[in-house]
């Protein structure tokens, strides 16, 4: 109903003609409207109204700029962050606490048996190869050292490198005999080298060193990893230093705790780690004093004499501080403890919390990364998100992908197996290419994404020889008491940690993202910049959208009267076609005493008809827009006189 | 009327009336203060009663000194930054690592140049403490002939004796050299003595004195052990001053022996990834990752099997008894193009033992002028920098010290590079340099000599945080194996069995990959401070440029050239009375309106009077003028586009 209505009303409209032409709406437009410039424009001497119309244009163009360049600072998302320090109740950082030897050599012995009688041999070799050559080999079990060999790589020619195994004679095109009295070779001539043979032996690489020690430690890490990968998780932690060997004594605060407040999991670098206040099972414990005193002290033994001679150099504890719930990346992230030390860990808990998207690319829970998390759901624990298990998640998928089979250093995926010499004769090799290759490990970096809220504990350490040599007998004495219960001492020097973690007297940095620009700065900003030139406002905007429609209006309108013209010249040209017709038709039409004048005739289409011929003739209709002219602006006018006066 | 007159007024009809539309300044006002976009004013108009009109002159006024004083905290707050910090997780360049054994030069090459000097500390020693050589250390069996040649030496303790002093008898102090005492004249510098009271009896020291022996100074020290590493170096620089570099150099470290093994982000590596780096007081230092004409190394793993891994050999024998007393290296991590201030910022690393260091990298910028003081690449600091690198400040102080040293004392201290056209300073050559340097480095700390003002701190730098955590290496079990591998290792360059305190290991790692840039971004921008402004004149008295230029246009181009007229005309009528004093045809005051004469004239009556009248013809009818503010009048904005509509509303 009121469409139709409102269609009756438009067609009446367009038979009837606009109000006002282009001009008068631009004049009506200039003087009405609330913003400044317009009405100098038409209210000056034309001196002054070149000028103003000079100034208004620049205006304009100026906020429309502006206005550019505020919405796309607003389209940048940029952040502004607001820091925070200070000391508050804060829950107590989860600590993991490893051994740097994951096993206990006395209970792995048998596991590496002949992986070390091979190590002794090939130490032997390097060292002094005249006296192993005698006793050598018959006792070796070669089924491990052939397929993965050490080789000696004797560089004095460079175009023509001697490769030699260290056991048998020498590979490559060289013959034998020459290069015997050769075998003993020293550091600088000599490299060695570790062959990566891919299935059937068919290409083969060669790993270099440039220090022998790097590559017995590197083959040696390679074959026990291949060993260890096919032992069952249990018995890898019943391997591993047990927690009641381990910590000796636990105090938090001024709470006594011990190895059961502890979670263990098995880290296959480390062993068996302890979590202090991991928070998966238990709530976490809050610390609400900054100090020594109100911190974790721990007094750990690790046990050096039994470490695995061949697979760590380094001793000492491993630890590491990190967020509740989230998985010890010990490896990348841990420090060292020294023994016979004491060694004091002031904590500040560093907080990064983002905003997320549009304005940065984070995520809070990792559910948006097209990386399955395979370390969500650690032996039984759920751990949270972080780019760390990002990318090596990621880094597994690619190694199951390329090799068939997992890494035993990363957790596995469902339905697949540890890389062990015997089902996978060439992962090494597939694997140390893999490894090397920058592009796998870019693709990780850009799959994975950053979470949202980043903590991390800045620490100062600081160590002093503990225990002192005056309480060292009691300390011992007691320790071993305790533990073995026995009177003789178990413990040394050599084994034993003290760990003091604290919170220091400002626990918290917290930087806090937050946009720097929002909806209400930018239009404030827009208001700012629309009114500063122009003193306009969101309305001035509605009215210049009035005066568009309006425009278009008038220009429809136009085009309507334009249409309708042109068809009507079309039908006067129709019948005017032949002059003689025409005449003939006017002569029908026209009074007969009337002589049509010859010269006019051919120029008269436009021209008016006098009254009498116009019905028979359709022609263009008198201008009736007289009364919608300007009245009701000069009313107003009229008005704002009579205000002034 | 003469025809002259007539075209006058014909001009004046056609052409539209130039300059101020208003005959008086207060109809001016008034016209303003109705028609102007601000809203304070048209309320002073309109408002009926006094105290109302009095009240919004008050409430304008206020506004107006609003405005003016938001707007100049607004530009004086221009110039203010704001500070944002990011983290990012991404691929990170290593940075360049410099590995200096502590010891500078083998002992062993450098005794030749050092034995008179050696000599003479020890005798020195034993006079002052009984010290005795017997009971020392091991290496005194490597020692020629020691007592042979005591006779003819001392000529370090002539040039600067060192003097014990007793408490009480400031005056008088004991030479080591000859027992005696002696007196010393001039001003006793003590070197702890502002820190501490030093409450000993003994005091020890050394005393320097310029050419003419005129003005010493003493300086003096708590503890002999202080004194006399302080005389020695003293007279080791002046030794090592004038020895050529390529000796300098081969009498140190090579690569080839401070590093046993070396593994870089899983990859093997040796001493030609790593580039010499000469430092006068620590020898030869390695850098690793600074190779010119090479890519950077990066690294896209955090971890420490993705760092740097280095096992270092430290030779303890070799090591100079009196120049350094603690054994290790050093090592500094920094940016590929910074110069390594080993002395300075060094990480020191003990020996049997494994040093981890865990490192994350902060990034800061900061605004240069007009925001700070700092410089962006040291151009436009009025200091030359003499070392090969990008400008920090500390290049600059040390840049800016050495330049003084060679201006005060002629010639350039030892520890740092060469100015252009200087030599390092000798006994030789400069006898009195030791004097001079002291007193330089002395108004050096106290900031005299202007170098801390002049030096600006650079704009951007890198900053790596380092987590040091040790342990024991190698551990009990492993110790055997290692140590008979290594010293196959290092085969040729050594010819004994390593034990495991000359071995240090070394493991530089990102921890993880964040990078934190700490970024000053300007907190204004011109837009903001406009928009800003424009929020103030708007929110106020909603104002805009074009009131602005209104009040301009208003307030001093036209009610100037109002006065100015009005002054004109004064000026004109007292010219004319002048001219023609008796004049009984025109009447006295010309000011009337009828005054034919003031027709072709601007000045016009008010036009309110004058609204509704119809204009007047161009002929000099006396009578009223017609208006000739049109444009003044609100309707008249359309008189020439309307005049079909006009004719029906207004009749």
């Amino acid at each position: 109903m009121h469409v139709k209505k409102y269609w009756l009303k438009c067609l009446h409209r367009l038979q009837k003609g606009p109000g006002y032409t282009y001009k008068e709406l631009l004049v009506w437009y200039c003087d009405n409207t609330n913003t400044h410039g317009p009405k100098r424009i038409i209210r000056e001497g034309p001196k002054k109204k070149a000028v103003w119309f000079a100034l208004t244009l620049l205006f304009t163009s100026l906020v429309c700029w502006q206005w550019g360049v505020f919405v796309r600072t607003y389209l940048s998302w940029e952040v502004s962050v607001s820091l925070s320090m200070g000391f508050k109740t804060m829950d107590f950082p989860a600590v993991t606490i490893c051994n740097a030897s994951p096993f206990q050599y006395s209970k792995v012995r048998h596991l590496l048996k002949d992986l070390d009688e091979l190590m002794e041999a090939v130490l032997q070799r390097i060292l002094a190869p005249e006296l192993s050559r005698v006793n050598a080999t018959e006792t070796l079990n070669f089924a491990v050292w052939n397929h993965t060999p050490l080789v000696f790589i004797n560089e004095q020619n460079p175009q023509h490198p001697v490769v030699l195994d260290l056991f048998e004679d020498s590979y490559g095109g060289s013959t034998n005999s020459s290069l015997a009295p050769e075998r003993s070779c020293s550091a600088p001539r000599c490299k060695i080298a570790m062959r990566l043979c891919s299935r059937n032996g068919t290409t083969c690489s060669f790993r270099t060193f440039s220090s022998a020690t790097q590559a017995v430690t590197e083959w040696y890490t390679l074959q026990a990893t291949n060993i260890f990968a096919q032992v069952p998780n249990k018995e890898l932690v019943a391997m591993g230093y047990p927690a009641e060997r381990m910590i000796l004594a636990c105090l938090f605060g001024a709470e006594p705790c011990n190895y059961r407040n502890f979670t263990p999991i098995f880290h296959p670098d480390y062993g068996n780690c302890y979590i202090f206040n991991w928070g998966v099972k238990e709530k976490a414990l809050p610390s609400a004093n900054p100090g020594a005193e109100f911190g974790l002290k721990l007094i750990l033994d690790m046990g050096q004499k039994d470490y695995v001679p061949f697979l760590t150099s380094t001793a000492g504890v491993r630890l590491m501080l990190h967020e509740q719930r989230s998985f010890p990346f010990i490896r990348d992230e841990g420090i060292y403890a020294m023994s016979g030390t004491e060694t004091s860990i002031g904590v500040l808990v560093d907080k990064l919390e983002r905003k997320g998207e549009p304005y940065s690319q984070c995520t809070v829970n990792g559910s948006d990364v097209p990386v399955r998390n395979l370390y969500r759901n650690y032996s039984d624990y759920i751990t949270t998100y972080s780019i760390q298990a990002c990318i090596r998640s990621c880094f597994q998928d690619h190694v199951v992908r390329h090799c068939h089979c997992g890494h035993y250093l990363y957790p596995l995926p469902p339905g697949e197996k540890y890389c062990n010499s015997q089902e996978f004769p060439d992962w090494a090799y597939c694997y140390s290419a893999l490894r090397m290759s920058l592009a796998q490990r870019e693709t990780c970096i850009d799959v994975c994404k950053e979470s949202c809220n980043d903590t991390q504990y800045k620490m100062t350490i600081s160590m002093a020889d503990w225990p002192s040599e005056s309480s060292e007998d009691w300390i011992f004495h007691v320790l071993s008491e305790e533990r073995d219960q026995s009177t003789n001492i178990t413990l040394s020097r050599q084994g034993i940690v003290k760990l003091n973690i604290y919170f220091q007297e400002f626990n918290y940095r917290t930087i806090e993202e937050s946009a720097a620009n929002n909806i209400v700065w930018l239009l404030s900003n827009l208001g700012g910049q629309f009114g500063f030139w122009m003193g306009g406002s969101v309305l001035c905007l509605i009215e210049f959208g009035e005066i568009v429609i309006d425009f278009v209006w008038i220009t429809i309108i136009r085009l309507v009267a334009l249409a309708k013209s042109l068809r009507q010249r079309r039908a006067r040209a129709r019948y005017a076609g032949p002059p003689p017709t025409v005449a003939e038709l006017v002569e029908a039409h026209a009074n007969l005493g009337f002589q049509p004048d010859p010269l006019r005739r051919p120029s008269c289409a436009s021209r008016p008809r006098p009254p009498e011929q116009a019905p028979p003739i359709p022609g263009t209709p008198p201008p009736n827009y007289d009364s919608l002219r300007l009245q009701p602006l000069d009313v107003i006018e009229s008005d704002s006189e009579g205000d002034a006066v | 009327m003469a025809p002259g007159e007539k075209i006058k007024a014909k001009i004046k009809k056609s052409l539209p009336v130039t300059g101020p539309q208003a005959p008086t300044v207060k109809e001016l006002m008034r016209w303003y203060c109705l028609n102007t976009n601000t809203h304070g004013c048209r309320r002073i108009v309109v408002s009926r009663g006094r105290l109302r009109r009095l009240l919004w002159i008050l409430f304008t006024l206020t506004a107006v000194a609003l405005i003016f004083w938001q707007c100049a905290l607004l530009i004086l707050s221009f110039y203010t930054v704001s500070v944002s910090i990011k983290v990012h997780f991404q691929k990170l360049d290593f940075p360049a690592v410099t590995i200096c054994n502590i010891n500078p030069y083998k002992y062993s090459a450098v005794r030749d140049l050092l034995a008179e000097l050696e000599q003479e500390t020890r005798g020195a020693l034993k006079t002052l403490y009984g010290f005795s050589e017997i009971t020392s250390r091991k290496r005194r069996e490597a020692e020629p002939g020691d007592s042979a040649r005591e006779g003819p030496g001392s000529k370090f303790l002539h040039l600067v004796p060192l003097l014990a002093f007793n408490q009480g008898e400031t005056g008088k102090a004991r030479d080591f050299l000859t027992g005696r005492k002696r007196k010393v004249s001039g001003n006793i510098i003590h070197k702890a003595s502002d820190v501490m009271q030093v409450q000993d009896s003994k005091v020890v020291g050394f005393q320097l004195c310029p050419n003419d022996t005129s003005d010493c100074a003493v300086y003096t020290f708590s503890s002999g052990v202080n004194a006399i590493q302080e005389w020695y170096k003293l007279h080791y620089m002046n030794i090592m001053a004038q020895v050529p570099l390529e000796k300098k150099i081969n009498m140190s470290y090579s690569a080839e022996e401070l590093l046993v093994t070396c593994f870089f982000d899983g990859v093997s590596c040796d001493a030609r990834n790593f580039t010499l780096f000469h430092h006068p007081m620590y020898g030869n230092c390695y850098t690793f990752n600074n190779r010119e004409n090479e890519t950077t190394l990066s690294t896209s793993m955090g971890g420490s099997e993705y760092g740097l891994q280095v096992i270092l050999y430290v030779n303890e024998e070799e090591y100079n008894p009196f120049l350094v007393s603690s054994t290790g290296a050093k090592v500094i991590v920094h940016r590929q193009d910074e110069y390594p201030f080993i002395e300075d910022v060094g990480t020191e690393i003990e020996t049997a033992m494994a040093t981890s260091i865990g490192m994350h990298l902060t990034e800061s910028f900061k605004l240069s002028e007009p925001y700070s003081q700092c410089t962006e690449d040291g151009s436009d600091v009025p200091v030359e920098n003499i070392y090969k690198a990008a400008y920090s400040l500390q290049i600059c102080l040390h840049s800016c010290f050495q330049a003084k040293m060679v201006e005060k004392c002629g010639c350039a201290q030892y520890s740092m590079p060469l100015p252009r056209e200087a030599s390092y300073c000798n006994y030789q050559q400069h006898p009195s340099w030791m004097y001079c340097y002291y007193q330089l480095s002395q108004a050096f700390v106290q900031e005299e000599l202007g170098c801390q003002s002049v030096c600006r701190e650079a704009c951007s730098f890198k900053e790596w945080t380092l987590t040091t955590s040790l342990a024991q290496w190698p551990s009990e079990v492993s110790e055997k194996w290692l140590l008979s591998v290594l010293t196959w290792d290092q085969g040729q360059q050594i010819k004994k069995k390593l034990n495991k305190t000359d071995l240090a290991k070394l493991l530089i790692f990102y921890k993880d990959l964040n990078q934190r840039s700490i970024m000053e971004s300007p907190a204004n921008s011109i837009e903001m401070l406009l928009s800003n402004i424009g929020g103030q004149l708007g929110l106020w008295m909603s104002c805009s440029v074009v009131c602005v230029i209104e009040i301009i246009e208003v307030f001093f181009i036209d009610s100037l050239s109002i006065i100015a007229r009005h002054q004109w005309h004064k000026a004109k009528e007292w010219w004319a009375r002048r001219q023609a004093p008796p004049c009984p045809e025109a009447p006295p005051s010309p000011r009337g309106r009828d005054n034919p004469a003031l027709n072709m004239d601007d000045d016009l009556p008010t036009f309110t009077s004058a609204l509704r009248l119809p204009p007047a013809p161009a002929a000099p009818v006396p009578g009223t003028p017609p208006p000739r503010y049109n444009t003044l009048r609100l309707e008249r904005a359309f008189s020439s586009q309307l005049t079909d509509t006009q004719v029906p509303s207004e009749s």
